[in-house]
């Protein structure tokens, strides 16, 4: 047990002591996950509100595949986009494998079907009646989208967060895209892995510390802006 | 507004709830739309507000098929109205404020409509924590701003207090009166018919009785 006590000391002492090394993993970490989560919702939550609210043929169908990809494995994402990204694949003249580039657009697939399925299933339940009220009312259908986000907009923001929180706790697409490069594409969760697999426990409690951090962080924001208890 | 309807059938899986052969609502007067429960009330507003497309036959306004241009100018209030998540009198100017109207005029407006409906106290309330009358005054105040053409109320003052049918009653006719819009009610008040109504159309299984 005392390992872990010890664990833990150090790992206070690393935080405490803002070593450089591990706050460039941890602003890394943030960096790459919110510009994913940002990017993926850009283009998810108008979409996944269109979807939600329109009748068409095959929307069963369609609900079971985008239901189907909300889980997909990271590493599954992470192996799509290093076989895009590589010298030999259809973007490997970007020479973008290995660098924080390639880590965004890895999580930005991750989280995209998870931002577009929870959004589609919030508006097919709550956004009929406010599109209604919009038609009604004289809305255009950009007024009437912009009119949705508004209503929903602390349900959306918890999906934003809940994608946020898989982007920055995925470990395999970021692995294999990244490659865990010291000072380049080391982010928490590789750090993690790696220093578990090296013995080097206080440096693996003080990022998983940070990420708890993190996480009751955004939730405690989403939470007392939503007066929820 | 006119609204004239012919040959509608409304079909819910199978079963026929709304057959109309031919009906004409004049313009600029206030007709009440009464029959039993499931008698096709509703249904047949919604169809006239264009929120239900699932129906066959000719629905005009002003002669014309529906199109976006038409459903600027009508609006409907319902039973139940969906206020805003955001403050009443943000509500209010909700249909001005996306029309493009400048915000000395919306301001305007709005007070001048907030004075009638006696809601002055309610200005700077969370709309979606208002009692019942208090969100049907504020719905059909939101409804009434952009002065349209063509009002439609599905049962806008049942289970609320007198005060606020008093007051409700009393805007519907003066926006009438004022404007000449043509507004549509769907009531099982034969009282409020009466007092309110220059037309009755009386449904029953989904047709026109007389």
């Amino acid at each position: 047990m005392d390992y872990i006590f010890e664990g833990f000391k150090e790992a206070l002492k690393l935080l405490t002591t803002f070593n450089r090394e591990i706050y460039g993993i941890v602003s890394l970490s943030l960096i790459v996950s919110t510009t994913a989560t940002i990017i993926a919702s850009l283009i998810c939550i108008p979409i996944g509100i269109h979807f939600g609210i329109k009748n068409f043929r095959g929307k069963r169908a369609f609900s079971r595949i985008l239901y189907t990809f909300m889980s997909i494995p990271s590493v599954i994402v992470g192996l799509m986009v290093a076989i895009i990204l590589s010298r030999k694949g259809p973007f490997g003249r970007f020479d973008l494998l290995y660098t924080p580039k390639a880590m965004i657009i890895a999580q930005t697939l991750l989280v995209t079907p998870l931002i577009l399925g929870l959004t589609y299933s919030l508006s097919k339940n709550r956004a009929k009646e406010i599109e209604n009220i919009g038609i009604t009312l004289g809305g255009s259908k950009k007024d009437i989208i912009i009119l949705i986000i508004k209503e929903l907009r602390l349900d959306l923001m918890v999906n934003v967060v809940t994608a946020f929180s898989r982007a920055i706790s995925e470990v395999g697409a970021v692995m294999i895209v990244g490659g865990n490069i010291k000072y380049r594409t080391r982010v928490i969760t590789t750090t993690i892995s790696m220093m578990k697999s090296m013995g080097d426990y206080p440096t693996a409690i003080a990022l998983g510390l940070v990420l708890l951090i993190i996480s009751f962080a955004i939730n405690s924001v989403i939470y007392s802006y939503s007066g929820e208890d | 507004m006119e609204v004239t309807v012919k040959n509608l059938k409304r079909y819910y899986s199978e079963r026929l709830v709304l057959d109309v052969d031919d009906l004409t609502m004049e313009k600029g007067k206030i007709i009440g739309i009464i029959g039993p429960n499931g008698s096709g009330k509703s249904t047949l507003l919604n169809i006239i507000a264009g929120l239900d497309e699932g129906y066959s036959g000719r629905v005009r306004y002003d002669e014309q098929p529906i199109d976006k241009e038409i459903y600027k100018e009508m609006t409907i209030v319902f039973q139940k109205p969906y206020l805003f998540r955001r403050k009443v009198y943000e509500n209010i100017e909700y249909p001005l404020k996306i029309r493009g109207i400048k915000r000395a005029e919306i301001d305007e407006r709005v007070e001048k409509i907030i004075e009638r409906f006696e809601i002055e106290d309610l200005r700077d309330k969370k709309a979606h924590l208002l009692s019942g009358g208090e969100s049907q005054k504020v719905s059909l105040a939101r409804a009434l701003i952009f002065e349209p053409k063509l009002l439609l109320l599905d049962e806008p003052t049942s289970n609320i207090d007198p005060e606020s049918i008093k007051i409700m009653e009393r805007e519907i006719v003066r926006f009438n009166e004022e404007t000449g819009g043509t507004v549509i009610i769907v009531t099982h008040n034969m009282e409020q018919s009466d007092r309110l109504c220059d037309d009755i159309v009386y449904l029953e299984e989904g047709k026109v009785g007389h």
